[in-house]
């Protein structure tokens, strides 16, 4: 595997998803603070918390349609990329992480601030479980 | 299987080295003590950890304990990109209820019945409520 896909359906249009997405109060609320513009080139970080503050860069910009950025240079040197879709009354909403290294052996690239990312990821998702 | 054992255990440097020394097959402790410059108590519970998360086994052979690399741990660690599609998954949720959440009804969103009513700006954001997750 060397990237994640996932969609969301949200019942609410484009334009106010676009704006959760890039408008950086919006973004807090449920992900991470941030600087964000969609503006190609910009660069920005978002705040991961206890994973450190992830450099990213806007790559792709299609208002109310796509967004497209880096995601954590340096660390895993991927790329997100948002789109929208409208559906019925609302949006789907696709979400693609890729450019993980597919053959990468975690023991060699798990560097700096990583290693207590995923630490403090898998704790989150084995309290999840219960 | 200690999935939540095996990132913390994979989180030590030294402890990444001691799983590639056990590659090539079993060492015993002492073994990994000269290879690693570093005192018997400290290796012992580096081993420890790693025998913990299930990464490692230990077998006894006479006076000595050989330690052995574990293989299924190491495979999911390999599958390490679950964990992001389960972080995902869980995002969108978040995003989808704050989106939905009445609170949030930017100016755009179309289906403001009263026009003449001020929009509430992105000011109205929902306090943060059920985010269980600290990420």
């Amino acid at each position: 595997v060397s990237s994640i896909e996932c969609d969301q359906f949200i019942a609410r249009p484009p334009s106010v998803v676009w704006r959760a997405l890039t408008e950086p109060d919006l973004l807090a609320s449920w992900w991470a603070r941030s600087d964000i513009k969609p503006v190609v080139g910009h660069r920005f970080t978002l705040d991961m918390g206890e994973w450190g503050v992830q450099p990213c860069e806007v790559l792709e910009v299609e208002p109310e349609k796509l967004l497209k950025y880096t995601f954590a240079e340096g660390a895993l040197d991927t790329t997100i990329t948002w789109r929208l879709e409208p559906e019925g009354q609302g949006t789907r909403l696709f979400l693609i992480h890729d450019g993980f290294e597919p053959d990468s052996m975690p023991l060699r690239r798990m560097g700096g601030g990583w290693p207590k990312l995923l630490a403090h990821l898998a704790r989150t998702l084995s309290a999840d479980r219960g | 299987v200690p999935d939540v054992d095996v990132f913390g255990a994979l989180a030590n440097p030294v402890r990444r080295q001691v799983l590639e020394a056990l590659r090539d097959g079993p060492l015993a402790a002492g073994e990994l003590a000269g290879r690693f410059e570093l005192s018997r108590p400290a290796v012992s519970e580096h081993l420890a950890v790693l025998r913990h998360a299930g990464l490692i086994t230990e077998e006894p052979r006479g006076r000595h304990r050989y330690y052995h690399l574990a293989a299924d741990p190491l495979a999911e660690v390999y599958d390490w990109l679950h964990p992001f599609e389960r972080y995902w998954r869980s995002r969108l949720g978040a995003l989808r209820d704050f989106a939905e959440s009445a609170d949030f009804a930017p100016e755009k969103a179309g289906s403001a019945p009263e026009k003449g009513a001020p929009a509430p700006e992105k000011a109205a954001l929902a306090p943060e409520k059920s985010e269980e997750e600290p990420l």
